[in-house]
């Protein structure tokens, strides 16, 4: 609380505290101001009445004594009246201003003061003129000498039938003025009165508004500055960014619903915020994912690319070595004819004939490889290629010692292509997994109904207890003559070829090999469902 | 005798063709281009054609039509590369009678050759 006073204009409750207080002050002091000034005027008032009386029962009482002419009697009453003690003086002067009694005894034959109430109460300037006022005023209050206020009251003692026609010293008729009493009051018990109740209401109005202000101070700072401080804080946690803040205002007034708008703004923007790194996240997944695919494309692309020129080139070359080949075959056929078929140039000729079937052989490979397109579309179960192939491949010596292994999906995997191409890939599979395992070993054969994308995939499984694939050979392995086989063994084409024909079909190979436990091949293929 | 032209760009393929027939008594007449062969088809009647696809400037399957076209009763068997199977197909489809693939052996071009004498109903001498 005490912060918001240090920097008021940046509180509310601060600014509305120091009106409501101002205000305060001002209405109060006006409000005392007025009080005051009527409690005095009532007085006063009260005390002109007094006054009045008092006057007037002094010339009632010093009458008969005037009238019968006993100075002492008159001045004895004078004295009596004189006595309490807010009398000061009670006096009689004459219309010259002379005082002819006087309860004091002391100034008696003096002149009163004509610039006084004495004469200017009736006189506007009594001295030049006995022009008369407009409004009589009878009574006036000044401080005497001691600071005292005083009331200076008076009254005509007019001339009555009774005293113009008194025997004694009869005054003539025509006078209307025969003297006057005058009294002077002291108003110091009034004053007092005065100023202690001044004293208590001044006191009470502070008190009033020292406790009206702090209360208020505190209902406001209540009311308005603890939630407004907590929304302000709340706002600046959540500026920095912690947005799992709420502002903890229950009431049900505007404070409140503004607090609970807020506090629901805060969770809609945490809502969003929330959603919106989600998305960033699945963004930011989605795009890697998009990039490595882009990569693998790429990378592919490139492959095939590479695959395709090399194909060009090596078709190329394959054609034009054909026609040589013709030739070597020919000639090497021809002369062996010449020879005995035990004689020794017979022999060396049958090895011409072989290298050249070899380079023959080569040729095909890398024609097949050149030109992945299937020759002879149509629709081909793989199931029973797999089996034809399997067959075929267990009568050969290179497996008789291989144990096969075969688990198909029992599912019509139809795919619209050139059997003789799949034929060709699982035969390569199969010869690259005996020469792994040195001819010996089991060679395990799966098909399998997969989805991806949605789509219906065929995986074709082959997996030995092989040597495996080195980590380095990995990225090589299907690159146009990479082989690891002796030369003669192996052109390096099988895969690559095999790679070629399953990517015109939208499918892709995928390996999976543990140096010196083996290697699984796996095929994958997308199925025409709708043709099946 | 019956009388085999073979029409081959490539020399050695010729040579190889004559060589191998000749040593089974054939009498064999060789062409480099279609042009050359069409001209020597003009000339004299063979039995036989041997007929390579893949040549420079007339290609074979032009000469084998221009063949059929003006001398039908004359057999054609085409000389192909592996990757031209299907065209050898087409060849099949045209009126060639048998085609060989290149490299070949003098047995499997022999035994081409026969197949057609055969069919014919005329052998080589012996
Ligand atoms: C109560 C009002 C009153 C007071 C107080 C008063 N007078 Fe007068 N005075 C009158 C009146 C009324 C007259 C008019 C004549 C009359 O009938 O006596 C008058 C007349 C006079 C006259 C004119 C002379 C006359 O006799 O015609 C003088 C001078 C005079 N006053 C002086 C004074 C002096 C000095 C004082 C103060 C000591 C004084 N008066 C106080 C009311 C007053
Ligand atoms: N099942 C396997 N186990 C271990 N290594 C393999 C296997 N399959 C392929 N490889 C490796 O991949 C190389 C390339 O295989 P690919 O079939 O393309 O060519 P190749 O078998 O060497 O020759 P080709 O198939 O043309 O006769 C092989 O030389 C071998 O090193
Ligand atoms: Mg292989």
């Amino acid at each position: 609380m005490k912060n918001i006073f240090r920097h008021p204009e940046k509180f509310i409750a601060a600014k509305l505290i120091i009106a409501i207080g101002v205000l305060m002050v001002a209405l109060t002091f006006i409000f005392w101001y007025a009080i005051l000034t009527k409690q005095e005027k009532d007085i006063m008032s009260i005390a002109l009445r007094y006054g009045g009386s008092f006057v007037h029962f002094t010339r009632e009482s010093i009458f008969n004594s005037l009238m019968n002419v006993q100075p002492d009697e008159t001045q004895r009453v004078l004295q009596t009246l004189g006595t309490p003690e807010g009398v000061q003086s009670v006096r009689i002067y004459d219309h010259e201003g002379k005082v002819l009694y006087n309860s004091q005894k002391n100034s008696i034959g003096e002149f009163v003061d004509k610039g006084s109430v004495a004469c200017k109460g009736c006189h506007v300037s009594p001295e030049k003129s006995p022009a008369l006022s407009q409004s009589v005023r009878k009574w006036s209050v000044y401080r005497n000498m001691q600071g005292v206020r005083t009331l200076q009251v008076i009254d005509a003692i007019t001339n009555e039938p009774s005293c113009s026609t008194a025997a004694c010293h009869a005054h003539p008729s025509n006078i209307k003025m025969l003297g006057f009493v005058e009294a002077q009051l002291s108003l110091a018990f009034l004053d007092e009165a005065l100023l202690k109740q001044r004293l208590a209401l001044s006191a009470y109005v502070v008190m009033f508004v020292l406790a009206t202000s702090l209360s208020l101070g505190i209902i406001i700072y209540k009311i308005v500055s603890k939630p407004v401080s907590e929304l302000v804080q709340g706002m600046e946690k959540v500026a920095s960014g912690n947005l799992e803040h709420s502002v903890a205002i229950k009431s049900v007034d505007e404070m409140g619903v503004l607090a609970q708008t807020f506090n629901a703004m805060i969770r809609d923007l945490k809502m969003a915020r929330d959603q919106r790194e989600r998305w960033t996240q699945t963004l930011e997944a989605e795009i890697a994912k998009k990039t490595e695919e882009i990569q693998r494309t790429h990378v592919n692309l490139m492959q095939t690319e590479k695959l395709a020129s090399l194909g060009r080139m090596a078709a190329g070359v394959a054609h034009e070595i054909n026609n040589p080949l013709t030739g070597v075959v020919t000639f090497a056929h021809l002369l062996k004819k010449r020879f005995p078929s035990e004689s020794e140039e017979s022999q060396d000729l049958n090895i011409i004939i072989e290298q050249a079937d070899r380079c023959s052989k080569i040729i095909k490979n890398l024609l097949t490889f050149a030109r992945a397109t299937p020759t002879e579309k149509g629709k081909v179960s793989i199931n029973d290629v797999l089996n034809r192939t399997i067959f075929m491949v267990q009568n050969q010596e290179k497996f008789h010692h291989i144990k096969f292994n075969i688990n198909l999906e029992e599912y019509p995997f139809v795919i619209v292509g050139d059997s003789s191409q799949f034929q060709q890939i699982f035969l390569n599979m199969f010869i690259n997994a005996a020469d792994a395992m040195n001819e010996r070993g089991r060679i395990s054969v799966a098909t399998r109904k997969t989805t991806e994308n949605g789509k219906p995939y065929v995986e074709i499984e082959f997996t030995d207890e092989g040597c495996g694939i080195r980590e380095e050979d990995m990225p090589k392995l299907f690159e146009p003559f990479f082989t690891t086989k002796p030369v003669g063994k192996g052109t390096g084409l099988g895969l690559s070829v095999s790679h070629g024909i399953v990517k015109h079909l939208g499918g892709y190979i995928k390996v999976k090999s543990t140096v010196g436990k083996g290697t699984s091949f796996f095929v994958r293929l997308p199925l025409n469902e709708e043709g099946k | 005798m019956k009388r085999i032209l073979v029409i081959d760009d490539e020399p050695i393929v010729r040579t190889s063709c004559m060589r191998a027939l000749q040593y089974e008594g054939y009498e064999v007449m060789l062409a480099g281009s279609g042009n050359e062969g069409l001209d020597m088809l003009n000339k004299g009647s063979f039995e036989l054609v041997l007929l390579d696809l893949k040549m420079p400037d007339m290609d074979g399957m032009e000469v084998l039509m221009k063949i059929k076209e003006q001398w039908p009763g004359t057999k054609v068997v085409m000389i192909t590369g592996y990757s031209t199977v299907e065209t050898a197909v087409q060849a099949l489809r045209l009126g060639a009678y048998n085609f060989v693939e290149k490299p070949f052996t003098p047995d499997t071009l022999l035994s081409a050759v026969r197949e057609v004498m055969e069919n014919s109903g005329s052998r080589p001498k012996e």
